[in-house]
């Protein structure tokens, strides 16, 4: 763009012309985005309305119309309306999305507090500096599903790992049950930081290391502590870091989890109980083990305003850093 | 001004002695602190590791930490036991040229959109950001309807095979690829393409002999994150009865009516493992200064 002479009343054909490479390059791309994205999602958004289950999978898109029917039973059920028509489905759904809200914040909390932490600690001057900073990335190379996995048995309630420190240490007198029941959406939920740590603190490493050290010095000779240095200098200066940290976490809470899930829970069968059952595992058994196709498309509708709801709060929060870019 | 100035650094001197010691203890304690935390972090895999050299029982009873008797024949056993071999070339394969398509295409497509202003720009990257907001399960049931579509009636083997899951995973990881790629291409200044276009390269020639190989820490990023992501891909590898690693790797566990043999599961984790972070670990100066060029800049 930059090469093309400056006039500004082209026509529009004109600059299509200008721009042609552009446009072949774009072209494999936009195909596949089409057919892998586009497409199957307005498809998607049409099979919400639709009464598509095994016995009508056939039709597909000629399936019964039944408009909003899902949505209805789902804030019906939500709002106490028409109590005794609620379903198992509808009442899994809205319990999934409630431990989805809950994981989704303490992942956030976990991985980006966690990660500034370290990010600080890694970004003192110190003699093991070079091999703390590759140590500290190794869960990232573990996929998710075998996190899911090591972290399956470290939670074991007899010999995990997680129990025996516990109560090698006198922390606990007794064996806790990790896996089932309340403890379990928090098992969820570490191992997902454990996992999401490594990436968070590259990134507010990388951050912190281009603030200018001239700043921190003057703030020193002005008399600022370190508390206050960290409050008025590094926070602003990582914020926009912080910003797209806290977008892919938003995204990684609702839409993420399953791996983990499915391999640490049920022994393989991946249903994790009432307490931390997610809604992608959710929605996948209601679509894929219950055939219930329709349904898990409305629900993943649903799921995806749930989303656009904190991504919008998300915008408003930080949307000065973004302009600032 | 100048006295005020140099008064302030007094003070802050003699404070500075005061502060001394109690920045010391403070330092230590990080010391203490970061070193608690990766241990935290190492804990877990060490775990895994020495897991997978114990017998089925010594792993059940976990009384030991490491295994009274180092099996490494639970390595030979995993291979055998499952078609570890056929998930292992499978998952290979398809990530493998997963990640060189979608690299190409992304390198491509992430140029376009960082260099020039084209009508339909705005949409597009609209469009691209808006892919990564959908949840997977929304368009997962109308991709494989319409796979089964084309196998039905076209005869295109889309389902169960590695080229349907290539056709899906280069579709699924190009818009994040391409959005990396391009605030990538956006570091790189714009006269050395200029330079060279003034010299009579063609802009498509600018492209392949001067950014591309300036742009190597941005390529390996994006293909180390595709590897990374496929080889980890497990809903839709699993609809699409597709028999990847993350796939098959649940045969050791009570799902295929076995019984759970823990022991070989850890091994198989610590061989899907490996090529993951030799890769990683070798490229891991570029691949760490590519992923955050484009955010810090």
């Amino acid at each position: 763009m930059a090469l093309a002479p400056k006039k500004n009343k082209l026509s529009l054909w004109q600059r299509i012309r200008q721009n042609s490479l552009a446009y072949k390059f774009i072209a494999p791309t936009f195909v596949a985005m089409l057919v892998v994205h586009l497409i199957p999602i307005v498809q998607g958004l049409y099979l919400s309305l639709l009464d598509v289950r095994l016995t009508t999978l056939t039709l597909y898109l000629k399936a019964p119309f039944v408009g909003l029917k899902y949505y209805i039973e789902v804030f019906n059920a939500i709002f106490g309306i028409g109590e005794d028509g609620t379903s198992s489905r509808v009442t899994g759904l809205i319990n999934a999305a409630s431990n989805t809200l809950v994981y989704t914040i303490w992942t956030n909390i976990g991985t980006l507090g966690l990660g500034l932490i370290l990010a600080m600690l890694l970004n003192r001057n110190f003699r093991w500096r070079g091999i703390a900073r590759t140590l500290v990335l190794l869960p990232w190379v573990v996929p998710t599903f075998v996190t899911g996995t090591i972290f399956n048995f470290i939670w074991l309630e007899q010999g995990g790992l997680a129990n025996r420190i516990l109560l090698g240490l006198n922390i606990i007198d007794m064996p806790i049950t990790w896996l089932i029941g309340p403890n379990s959406l928090y098992a969820l939920v570490i191992a997902t930081v454990w996992r999401g740590l490594p990436f968070t603190t590259i990134m507010f490493l990388a951050a912190i290391q281009v603030i200018p050290t001239d700043l921190y010095e003057a703030a020193s000779l002005d008399g600022a502590n370190g508390w206050q240095r960290f409050r008025h200098i590094t926070l602003p200066l990582i914020k926009p870091i912080a910003g797209t940290q806290v977008l892919f976490g938003l995204i990684n809470g609702f839409y993420g989890g399953y791996n983990i899930a499915v391999q640490m829970f049920g022994g393989g069968t991946g249903f994790a109980g009432e307490y931390a059952d997610l809604l992608v595992p959710a929605i996948t058994r209601q679509t894929w083990e219950r055939h219930l196709y329709g349904f898990g498309s409305a629900a993943s509708v649903i799921l995806m305003g749930m989303l656009l709801i904190f991504v919008g709060i998300w915008y408003r929060a930080f949307r000065d850093s973004l302009r600032a870019e | 001004m100048g006295v005020s100035l140099s008064k302030k650094a007094e003070s802050a001197r003699s404070a500075r002695a005061t502060i001394n010691y109690k920045a010391w203890l403070l330092d230590r304690g990080g010391d203490i602190l970061l070193l608690v935390i990766i241990a935290l972090m190492l804990l877990p895999i060490i775990f895994l590791i020495v897991g997978s050299f114990k017998s089925r029982e010594e792993f059940a009873v976990g009384s030991n930490f490491f295994p009274s008797d180092w099996r490494f024949e639970n390595y030979s056993e995993m291979w055998t036991r499952v078609k570890f071999g056929t998930y292992f070339s499978n998952s290979l394969i398809i990530c493998g040229i997963t990640t060189l398509v979608v690299t190409i295409l992304a390198s491509m497509s992430g140029y376009a959109l960082a260099r020039f202003r084209f009508p339909g720009a705005g949409g597009l990257s609209m469009a691209i950001l808006g892919t990564q907001l959908v949840p997977g399960t929304l368009f997962l049931i109308p991709l494989y309807m319409t796979f089964l579509w084309m196998k039905n009636n076209l005869g295109i083997p889309l389902i169960g095979t590695n080229f349907g899951a290539i056709v899906l995973y280069v579709g699924f990881f190009l818009p994040i690829s391409l959005w990396i790629q391009r605030s990538f291409f956006a570091t790189i200044p714009i006269d050395l393409e200029e330079q060279a276009m003034v010299d009579g390269a063609t802009r498509f020639q600018a492209f392949v002999y001067i950014v591309m190989p300036l742009a190597g820490p941005g390529v390996i990023s994006t293909a180390i994150f595709v590897f990374l992501t496929a080889w980890d891909e497990l809903l839709f590898a699993w609809v699409l009865n597709v028999q990847t690693i993350p796939v098959g790797i649940r045969q050791f566990t009570g799902v295929a009516g076995s019984q759970n043999r823990y022991e070989l599961l850890s091994a198989a984790s610590v061989v899907i493992i490996l090529p993951v972070a030799a890769m990683f670990f070798l490229l891991q100066k570029r691949f760490i200064a590519g992923l955050t060029a484009g955010a810090v800049k």
